[in-house]
């Protein structure tokens, strides 16, 4: 085969097929016709030269975008990108947490029990990223290429032509009262961690002592079966958190019945911490006497008990109610 | 500096190579005979462009094209339709309107370069 066969060939293949032997006559004999009878290679050359690249002749020919995604679709996908990617990956986050606590044998060390969520979650993230953005980008390309519509007028996130009544939509957020993203995701990652720790206090929470090889976990703070029995209270609570880090997510900003929601979340679990602290078998009496003795306080057990949850619940109730009066004020702003 | 120059004139000249090629197709032209005319009256251009473009001018049906076998070589021709006169015809008028606006603002700013 010769140079010109082989240009025409390189040109036809990326061509549809019905196409192809129309296009790749006329090409012969174009080239034909830029060329003096019994032409050098060298002439060849240079006429080849002046059709150029035959990726970009046949592109021109299949007027087809030699982009994946152009103008007009890429403020909306960008945008899109942006509001998917971080739901994508607080629910993986989620979904992964509630495996690890489920799934957890329970016999490892705190820092053990980090490293495990470290190692089995980043990879995972990682995935439903490049698999987000991966589908979102393959849909977009898709559009790009069946939109018959020939204008290239950038469209907006109703996929329509931008009208001034599109400013309408959007109210503007003052500062103080949004909810940004990071809340949210702190938010979620704080139940994640609380719940972890609860449903393994008994390895996580207690008494570490160093005898040389290392730390090693002495006594737990809590009974852990006095801790599990309330489970459904705690699943509860769990639900609420979640169910209210949404809700603030599609609001976007403090309003009352963000505050409101907050309100109740916050009571309940203020309500389930006093219930779970009044029982008086919840504290490990081993722990007492060890954490006694260490500090060289002499109390009555059953005493240092009940002081201490009387302590931490107050301290809980000073919190809620800071927490539940800032929303109503953000909400009020 | 002569780079920008140069993607700056290929900006300027890509709308106009329609409206040159439109203008050549009164009488019917095969490929190469249509770019030697353009060139005769100083437009050269990207042929990656033109063979593609004829095509398309068919599509849109403003060109019709026909294979003539009587010569040495097969050549397709292409002719302007009567849809294609009629939108040359608009489309030249639409020109000459935008070239003598431009030529009066550009008279205009040297009219105001004194100050």
């Amino acid at each position: 085969m010769n140079l010109i066969d082989m240009y025409i060939h390189e040109v036809t293949r990326r061509l549809p097929e019905r196409n192809r032997e129309d296009i790749a006559l006329e090409l012969q004999s174009t080239i034909a016709d830029m060329l003096p009878d019994d032409p050098t290679e060298a002439e060849v050359k240079q006429v080849l030269t002046q059709l150029g690249n035959p990726a970009v002749l046949a592109s021109n020919y299949r007027d087809r975008p030699m982009h994946l995604i152009g103008p007009k679709y890429f403020d909306v996908y960008i945008n899109l990108l942006k509001v998917v990617l971080p739901i994508a990956m607080i629910i993986t986050f989620i979904v992964l947490i509630g495996k690890i606590i489920v799934t957890s044998s329970g016999d490892q060390t705190i820092g053990a029990f980090i490293a495990m969520i470290i190692s089995q979650t980043v990879w995972q993230l990682i995935s439903t990223a490049m698999q987000t953005a991966f589908w979102i980008t393959l849909v977009f390309a898709i559009i790009e290429r069946t939109d018959k519509v020939a204008d290239q007028i950038p469209v907006t996130m109703n996929f329509k032509t931008w009208t001034p009544d599109d400013l309408k939509q959007i109210t503007p957020i003052p500062i103080k009262k949004r909810i940004t993203k990071w809340h949210v995701f702190g938010s979620l990652l704080w139940t994640a961690i609380w719940a972890t720790v609860y449903f393994n206090a008994s390895n996580l929470l207690g008494i570490y002592n160093n005898r040389g090889q290392g730390l090693t976990f002495e006594s737990p703070i809590f009974n852990q079966n006095v801790l599990q029995s309330y489970w459904l209270l705690i699943v509860l609570i769990i639900a609420l958190e979640i169910a209210l880090a949404i809700y603030k997510a599609l609001k976007k900003q403090w309003t009352n019945k963000v505050a409101i929601f907050n309100t109740v979340t916050q009571i309940v679990a203020l309500g389930i911490l006093i219930v779970i602290f009044t029982n008086p078998n919840l504290w490990n009496d081993t722990f007492i006497i060890q954490f006694n003795e260490a500090l060289s306080i002499n109390k009555n057990v059953e005493t240092w008990a009940a002081q201490t949850s009387r302590i931490t619940i107050a301290v809980v109730l000073i919190f809620t109610v800071i927490d539940i009066i800032d929303g109503f004020r953000k909400a009020r702003l | 500096m002569s780079q920008l120059l140069n993607s700056l004139t290929t900006e300027l000249r890509r709308g106009t190579l329609t409206l040159a090629v439109l203008s050549q197709l009164k009488t019917p032209q095969y490929g190469y005979s249509l770019v030697q005319r353009l060139e005769n009256c100083g437009i050269t251009i990207d042929q990656s462009t033109l063979y593609p473009l004829l095509r398309r001018l068919e599509k849109q049906e403003l060109v019709t094209s026909t294979w003539d076998t009587t010569e040495s070589r097969p050549r397709r021709y292409y002719v302007l339709s009567a849809f294609g006169i009629t939108i040359y015809n608009q489309l030249r008028a639409e020109w000459e309107k935008t070239s003598q606006e431009l030529s009066l603002l550009m008279k205009g700013e040297n009219h105001h370069e004194p100050d």
